[in-house]
């Protein structure tokens, strides 16, 4: 249902954008009314609304996402490669945005109030306000300036070439990895202050329990919930916000993919693409409920 | 940085003629000069990586007018001419072009010996083709409508074709070139899906065939081993990369990662001036950045208002501000055109800055109060900002209040062929002939597309006379005439023409920048060791 109507709002925002696909073909060349009635037809735009869309949605539903008016190609095997270069992007982040933003947030909930808390709170701070465009043309920049190294310039995906994959992926990574640590960190700091503060912790305390079981047994066990709703969050977050990034290092990924099909206005591609990603988010959201299940014994049925 | 380095005056007479009859009848020898100059010590072999900002939204030359995509084609698609910068049309799969003598018949010989990249040998019958489909408004081609004067094609036999006009048309062998279209096996088009295809082969006849074109990533063209000029190219080949930024394509030829890289704004090339191994090199170009008024738009209806805005406006230092010098101020004509065609700007209306006579105008016109107007510029074109504010500036000096108004580009072209554009910023190309140049921009409708409302019929007639006159001085005369109109009336502001700015490994030799920013010079380049 979500999928459906997101795809009805995304169709009618596509066509409420001034220019279409034929404008962009004829550019600022022959006026000719007739090529471009002729173009219009061609795609169908000539055809009323309700029409289109029926049509559009009747073969999605069937599992066919049309063609890319530019390149001809199935919409469905384009929306594939690109979203495996941003999932690759986005779990990869996550992945080392957990390794590092977790047990930082854990060391400075434990040492409440002391100078490493300070200090992981001052980096989380920087992390948090820095522009990710910024940070990785910076990045970018001062990585070839100083090391005199740039990544490779066209994409090889990890069956392709593991290392020419992995030395294209380090520096968006990076970049993306910074925001994600950060907010992961004062995250997984709020929730330790919290549950550190509980009576059930006084009590594990007070009956001389190890300081190693009693935060991570207990205290980070119980904030394993919230924690994984989160994961969920940034991952959809990462998802939708990988455009600049892909950009900026000229990834062929999901967002460029989406924003060049916005600009050509080559809709079949915008709607296919956008249509994938509610499906995704609807998929993460589901799965972190299922985990819940797993993570907390008391929502077993 | 070295200054110009385009033979300009060599061929400047020919120029004129518009172009240029090679005698025989036997397989003429190609023209030394195509695609640019020849050098002697040329070796082939070898693979080049060009860095580009920008990416063909796909590869077709008969349906997308998207300039990236005219850059990379015209490597593998070739028309019956080649558009030398200097205003020659040097015959190309053409050998040579007779005129009849009122000028509506022209017969055009064909080169021997070409084959397509599919392996089958041009003949006539796909020339006749390829125009047929082109020139069919149905078809959609962006060219079609410079041929509109062609009434008909014939293939005699299997190595000529006569195109038949409605009305001469003196500027046809320079509309038969390579922006548009091309010769393409006949019956390819036929297909539904045959402008996708081309995402896939190329089907020209052009020095360079596609290898591999991955969208958002590369574009590899391999050398044609059928080239029908023997010897030619040099390069096995070539590769095309998309880079995010400038600094990017900075870094890379640093780095020795790409050899080549055009730069739009002079700025970014200041970091190479010193750096080993690169070379910097300045070209004239055919591009023009220019304000577009419509005619038909709330106070620019009014001719005084759209002649103060014009006296009010300092195209020199708008031109410092957004390029940093980097070009050649306007009147009337681009840059690479000025010599042949160009009204010297003494000789022109409304250039000099002249705040008096503007305000008077603007009283005259009733605007005795200033007035208040968007100036729209397009995101993406980084030099349309400081020209804004610069702009903005000296209107207000005559009580023009502007207020910048950005939009995204296709919502712009959607206002430009709707002939609604406003005051606009416009940034555009041309082929080296007056008559593409002015013509589908400036004659009324229907005969041309006329977007800014401007409905001038001297100007017009004037056009068309242009057009049908084959003869070189009178010619001239009529488009210096046309240009006078033209700075009277102010339906556009030329400022000034950016120069091409290429920069390039030292190992690339003799890789000649064409002014229209397409990369006919790689046909030509070649790698040391």
């Amino acid at each position: 249902m979500a999928a459906l109507l997101s795809s009805l709002a995304v169709f009618l925002l596509m066509r409420a954008v001034p220019g279409d696909i034929v404008g962009q073909m004829l550019g600022q060349a022959g006026g000719d009314r007739a090529a471009e009635a002729a173009l219009r037809g061609f795609f169908g735009l000539d055809r009323p609304l309700w029409q289109q869309f029926l049509e559009w949605i009747t073969a999605t539903l069937q599992g066919d996402l049309g063609r890319s008016w530019y390149q001809g190609r199935p919409v469905g095997a384009m929306v594939w490669e690109a979203f495996l270069v941003t999932a690759e992007l986005a779990l990869a982040t996550l992945l080392l945005a957990t390794l590092i933003g977790v047990p930082l947030g854990v060391l400075a909930g434990i040492r409440q109030g002391s100078r490493l808390d300070a200090a992981i709170q001052a980096v989380n701070l920087v992390g948090l306000s820095a522009p990710v465009f910024w940070l990785g043309l910076m990045l970018l920049v001062g990585v070839s300036q100083f090391l005199d190294w740039s990544p490779p310039f066209a994409w090889s995906g990890p069956t392709e070439d593991l290392a020419d994959n992995i030395s294209i992926l380090v520096l968006p990574v990076l970049s993306l990895t910074v925001l994600q640590a950060a907010a992961y960190a004062q995250f997984t700091r709020g929730l330790m202050v919290e549950e550190l503060g509980r009576d059930y912790i006084r009590a594990a305390r007070a009956k001389g329990l190890a300081p190693a079981a009693l935060y991570f047994k207990h205290a980070l066990a119980n904030a394993a919930i919230p924690l994984v709703t989160f994961m969920g969050l940034i991952l959809v977050q990462i998802l939708g916000g990988v455009v600049v990034i892909e950009s900026l290092f000229s990834l062929p990924g999901l967002g460029r993919l989406i924003l060049s099909a916005i600009q050509g206005r080559d809709y079949p591609v915008v709607q296919g693409a956008l249509f994938f990603v509610v499906v995704i988010a609807v998929l993460v959201n589901l799965t972190v409920d299922l985990l819940y299940g797993l993570l907390d014994p008391r929502l077993r049925p | 940085m070295s200054a110009f380095e385009m033979p300009r005056r060599a061929a400047l007479s020919l120029a004129l003629a518009g172009f240029v009859l090679p005698a025989g009848a036997q397989q003429a020898p190609a023209d030394p000069l195509l695609y640019g100059p020849t050098d002697p010590k040329a070796k082939r072999g070898g693979r080049v990586t060009i860095g580009s900002l920008v990416e063909p939204p796909a590869l077709d030359p008969f349906r997308q007018a998207a300039d990236a995509r005219i850059r990379v084609s015209v490597l593998m698609y070739q028309g019956l001419f080649f558009e030398d910068q200097t205003g020659v049309a040097r015959p190309l799969l053409a050998e040579s072009a007779s005129p009849s003598a009122d000028g509506k018949s022209w017969t055009f010989r064909l080169r021997r010996g070409v084959k397509f990249h599919t392996g089958a040998a041009m003949t006539s019958a796909d020339v006749k083709y390829s125009y047929d489909f082109m020139r069919n408004p149905a078809n959609g081609s962006p060219g079609a409508g410079d041929l509109s004067s062609v009434a008909e094609i014939e293939a005699p036999d299997e190595h000529t074709v006569v195109f038949k006009l409605s009305r001469a048309n003196a500027a046809l062998p320079m509309t038969l070139t390579n922006k548009y279209g091309a010769v393409v096996p006949k019956g390819f088009l036929d297909e539904a899906n045959s402008g996708t295809r081309m995402n896939e082969v190329s089907v020209g006849t052009g020095p360079f065939r596609l290898k591999q074109f991955r969208p958002n990533s590369t574009l590899v063209l391999e050398r044609n081993r059928d080239y029908w000029e023997p010897g030619l190219p040099y390069l096995d080949e070539i590769t095309f990369v998309t880079m995010p930024n400038s600094a990017a394509m900075v870094v890379g030829l640093q780095s020795r990662r790409i050899d080549l890289a055009m730069f739009s704004r002079p700025q970014d090339t200041q970091a190479l001036q010193n750096a080993a191994g690169v070379e910097v090199h300045r070209w004239p170009s055919l591009n023009q950045k220019s304000i577009d008024l419509d005619c038909k738009y709330g106070p620019l209806a009014d001719v005084r208002v759209r002649q103060a805005i014009a006296l009010g406006i300092d195209k020199k230092t708008v031109m410092d501000a957004s390029i940093a010098g980097y070009g050649t101020v306007l009147g009337t004509m681009v840059a690479g055109m000025q010599e042949g065609w160009g009204v010297p700007l003494a000789e022109l209306a409304n250039q000099k800055v002249d705040l008096e006579k503007a305000r008077a105008l603007l009283r005259d016109a009733g605007h005795t109060n200033g007035l208040d107007i968007d100036l729209t510029t397009i995101i993406g074109y980084d030099w349309m900002d400081p020209a804004a504010v610069t702009i903005a500036e000296q209107l207000r000096r005559i009580d023009i209040r502007v207020t910048i108004k950005k939009v995204e580009l296709g919502v712009w072209i959607r206002n430009f062929r709707a002939r609604e554009m406003g005051f606009t910023f416009n940034d555009w190309g041309t082929t080296p002939d007056p008559s593409l140049l002015f013509y589908r921009h400036f004659r009324a409708a229907p005969e041309g597309a006329d977007f800014r409302n401007w409905n001038n019929a001297r100007a017009s007639a004037l056009l068309d006379q242009g057009q049908e006159t084959a003869d070189p001085t009178q010619r001239r005369a009529i488009y210096a005439e046309f240009q006078k109109i033209l700075a009277e009336e102010v339906p556009t502001i030329m400022l000034f023409s950016a120069d091409v700015l290429t920069a390039n490994r030292t190992r690339l030799k003799n890789y000649v920048q064409h002014g229209t920013g397409w990369y006919f010079g790689l046909a030509k380049a070649w790698v040391e060791g």
